[in-house]
């Protein structure tokens, strides 16, 4: 059972707001190890140096966004098997498809809450404790 | 303030950014430089809005932004092209989206129909092109979905792939990094990590080279490694996992694939050098194996990770929000260090040269740290003027609408960064100016298109550091002043005598009276009985200045120079009689000696100066503060011709000019009270309290028959005892 308090969660969004809105849900449930950036291109320096267990990234960003950095994910050597979680807005549904096919592990709509949080997460890591 | 407010107001600092980047991109599309990026900016930043307003709980906000961000969906997946008329919905789409943000950020009750107009112009739009407006409120879960489920483990990346196939190969790997890999930032853990991702890695630590803790040099490697490889990883994937190392470490790679592949157990002390963060002093008296590997796993995971670390968290942190409380409190003590370093530099002077060679050279360094310190706190205040300038396009837009002119706005130089205090007190000014540009000097498309100008009009708005001042210039190629009228105008009510000879220039500069308007009719735009008069004075109020040009059927330009900040001020220091004042080099238009036929002694007042044919008023600095006055030839003394607001002219005589120079505002208002006549402190390289004078307040406190500050005891004797509580 994976513990909350251990995993290490990179939130990904170009929007300050969403990422600390995203971090202090996060702490609601548990997870304290928040790394942050703020686009693509950031995101996948940080997925490429630390060890991390979890990303969930927004899709419109400059520079990268939450697909090309799904793909350059899925395809580093080393950061490949990190679960992905795609952040979208409602009625996205052509989006996510694509992010599955991608090899995103789940979404997430936003405004999301902690409980839904904690679902999507469950979801793909398993209960957490 | 909770951390969700601040949040909200993060929020909210995104949206003026966003907006931004919406007014900008629709107006470059609208001017038909379009591209893909520019719509795609434009609906990232409406998503944006859209996005963060959800977190946030506005609603109408959202619903809002959604059917915005539809359109401009629509018109990146090329669904829709842009035509002007759908750009210029979207345009005031832009202007009623950032209404329901300013509205939204003030806690106001927004009005259920704002924007309702616009609404359903932007789904006529959806509708006329064919296409359907995605329902916002759609479900919050998308049925039949497959994702991939991931196994989870506390080690994430670390755990080997054990998949257990029979086309698996295995590798005999040798890795020993050579001396200095380390120093070139390269870390064996990740390339270890990197290889183990590739399948299932057992190594073990050949620690044999590890000398001693004493003559452990810590940015060396002395550990290699040894062992096998499992994985469906071709030869090459596995070199490359090497490639930034190569040259750099003794490396070997066979390929050992038996029919069936039996690996040994591994070696349990592998997990020591790669994953062990122990520190370094218990490990000291363990044994001699273990003490010396556990140093070098602590320096592998220690040092060489903390470079790369750094870069990528940075981004993150790329600002932060401080109260400006606490930067003004670092404002005024690096004021104070100035002061305290120029007096520092002055008992320095002071000193017999035998002792000083090696402390002023310490106190010059000084020096250059202070003035680095204080740009850079100074900096700190700064805000980049787009935030003004961004008001600007909608304002413009608008007027253009109501006028039936054809306008253009151009603006440049919008990260020029200056004081958020001035900032702040620009927008009127700003708008004031524009406004009149629009309804007095941009003439309407047929009039223009008559004297073979471009229908659509151009004001051009720019903003740059110039000589340590900050200049914005609001020009328009409209029909720029008319000097007649402004003179007739002028004459009528009085401001000029009827038989005065002005220079064109001077004529132009008559707008800037008081009670001055040249449009026949009072317009609803510009006739809000403002005149330029009080733009005049906001610009004066912040310490800058203001100047025009005009060429009749050209268009004009007005030039605002403004200090960089207004915590330090340019001026110049000046005695009369013992005392020791600092005027604003702001107000001052020049200095001269005049000759004693000049000045002309009317009645009580101190007398008129005749500069080069004009009458100005002088004001003997020491007769009106009642100061002891010093033992000297009236021809020795100085005339500051300064600007005393509103265009008059006035000098003030004083005994000495003492040079210009850079002085700390101190507000004596907060620990004193107000003195009329001066406009605050400063302290001056000598230790010695200077007041700055107020030189508009100083000329009407001149023309009043007894003049409030009257006392026995000097400058502030009369006021210090009324006010002091």
């Amino acid at each position: 059972m994976p513990n909350a308090a251990g995993m290490k969660v990179l939130v990904v969004d170009d929007q300050n707001s969403v990422r600390q809105m995203t971090r202090i849900t996060l702490e609601q449930i548990g997870i304290r190890h928040v790394h942050e950036a703020e686009n693509g291109k950031l995101a996948m320096d940080t997925a490429t140096l630390q060890p991390l267990d979890l990303i969930i990234s927004d899709y419109n960003m400059p520079e990268m966004d939450g697909l090309g950095l799904l793909r350059a994910i899925r395809g580093h050597p080393v950061a490949r098997k990190i679960p992905f979680i795609l952040l979208t807005g409602r009625g996205d549904r052509e989006l996510v498809v694509k992010a599955a096919q991608a090899g995103a592990n789940n979404y997430l709509i936003k405004p999301f809450t902690a409980d839904i949080l904690r679902q999507k997460i469950e979801q793909v890591v398993g209960k957490l404790s | 303030m909770t951390s969700l407010d601040e949040l909200r107001l993060t929020f909210f600092d995104e949206c003026s950014e966003a907006m931004q980047q919406i007014e900008v991109g629709l107006t470059e599309l609208r001017e038909g430089n379009g591209s893909d990026d520019i719509i795609n900016a434009v609906f990232r930043s409406v998503h944006s809005v859209k996005g963060g307003a959800g977190i946030f709980g506005f609603e109408q906000l959202v619903r809002f932004a959604h059917a915005f961000e539809t359109v401009l969906d629509a018109m990146r997946a090329g669904k829709l092209s842009p035509t002007q008329e759908i750009l210029d919905v979207l345009l005031t789409a832009g202007d009623i989206l950032s209404d329901l943000v300013t509205m939204s950020r003030a806690g106001d009750e927004i009005p259920a129909d704002l924007g309702s107009e616009c609404l359903a112009a932007l789904e006529q739009i959806m509708s006329d092109g064919g296409l359907a407006t995605e329902d916002g409120s759609a479900p919050a879960e998308f049925e039949g979905l497959d994702f991939m489920p991931v196994a989870f483990d506390q080690t994430g990346i670390d755990e080997p792939n054990t998949t257990d196939d029979p086309g698996l190969h295995v590798y005999e790997i040798v890795f020993r990094p050579a001396a200095g890999m380390l120093k070139k930032a390269n870390e064996p853990l990740f390339l270890l990590r990197e290889l183990r991702s590739l399948g299932t890695l057992e190594l073990v630590a050949e620690t044999g080279g590890l000398p001693s803790l004493e003559e452990l040099d810590p940015t060396e490697p002395y550990i290699g490694w040894r062992g096998t490889l499992r994985t469906a990883a071709t030869r090459d994937q596995v070199e490359e996992v090497f490639s930034f190392v190569d040259g750099d470490c003794e490396l070997s790679i066979k390929d050992v694939t038996p029919p069936m592949a039996t690996v040994s157990e591994s070696p349990s002390d592998f997990a020591a050098p790669a994953e062990a963060s122990a520190p370094l002093a218990p490990t000291a008296a363990a044994t001699p194996a273990a003490a010396s590997a556990a140093p070098a796993a602590a320096k592998s995971a220690d040092t060489p990770t903390a470079a790369p670390k750094a870069s990528p968290t940075k981004p993150a942190a790329t600002t932060t929000r401080v109260e400006l409380e606490k930067i003004d409190r670092v404002v005024n003590m690096v004021g104070e260090l100035v002061i305290a370093q120029a007096m520092l530099g002055q008992i320095v002077q002071n000193l017999p040269e035998d002792i000083t060679g090696r402390l002023a050279q310490m106190l010059d360094e000084v020096t250059h740290h202070t003035r680095e310190l204080k740009d850079s706190v100074m900096s700190m205040r700064a805000q980049p003027i787009s935030s003004v300038f961004q008001r600007m396009p909608r304002l413009v837009r608008e007027l253009a609408t109501k006028t039936g002119k054809k306008v253009r706005l151009e603006m440049l130089g919008e990260n020029t960064e200056i004081d958020r205090s001035i900032i702040e007190r620009l927008g009127d000014p700003l708008t004031h100016i524009i406004r009149n540009s629009i309804d007095h000097g941009i003439e309407v498309p047929g009039d223009r298109a008559s004297v073979g100008k471009n229908e659509e009009g151009t004001i051009r708005l720019a903003a740059e550091h110039r000589g340590g001042r900050i200049v914005i210039e609001v020009s328009d190629d409209g029909g720029g002043l008319n000097p007649e009228r402004v003179l007739n105008k002028a004459r009528e009510k009085g401001l000029v005598g009827q038989d005065a000879t002005l220079s064109e220039d001077e004529i132009n500069n008559l707008v800037f009276l008081p009670g001055f308007s040249t449009a026949a009719t009072v317009s609803d735009i510009s006739g809000r009985g403002v005149g330029m008069d009080v733009v005049r004075r906001n610009i004066q109020d912040v310490g800058g200045r203001i100047s025009l040009k005009s060429e009749r059927g050209r268009g004009m330009t007005i030039q605002l120079a403004l200090p960089l900040t207004l915590a330090v001020m340019d001026g110049m220091v000046i005695k009369v009689g013992y005392e020791t004042y600092v005027v604003p080099m702001s107000v001052i238009v020049e200095c001269l000696r005049p000759k004693r036929s000049d000045i002309h002694n009317l009645v009580s007042t101190s007398g008129m100066l005749n500069l080069r044919g004009n009458l100005v008023p002088i004001v003997d600095l020491a007769e009106l503060l009642d100061l002891r006055k010093r033992e000297m030839d009236s021809d020795e003394r100085v005339v500051i011709i300064t600007d005393a607001g509103e265009g008059t002219r006035v000098g003030i005589v004083v005994d000495e000019l003492c040079g210009h120079q850079q002085v700390v505002i101190k507000s004596i208002e907060e620990s004193y009270g107000s003195v009329p006549g001066v406009a605050g402190a400063t302290i001056l390289g000598n230790g010695r309290v200077a007041f700055i004078l107020d030189v508009e307040k100083v000329s009407e406190l001149a023309s009043t028959p007894a003049p409030p500050v009257r006392g026995n005891g000097g400058a502030y004797a009369q006021p210090m005892s009324a006010t002091i509580n």
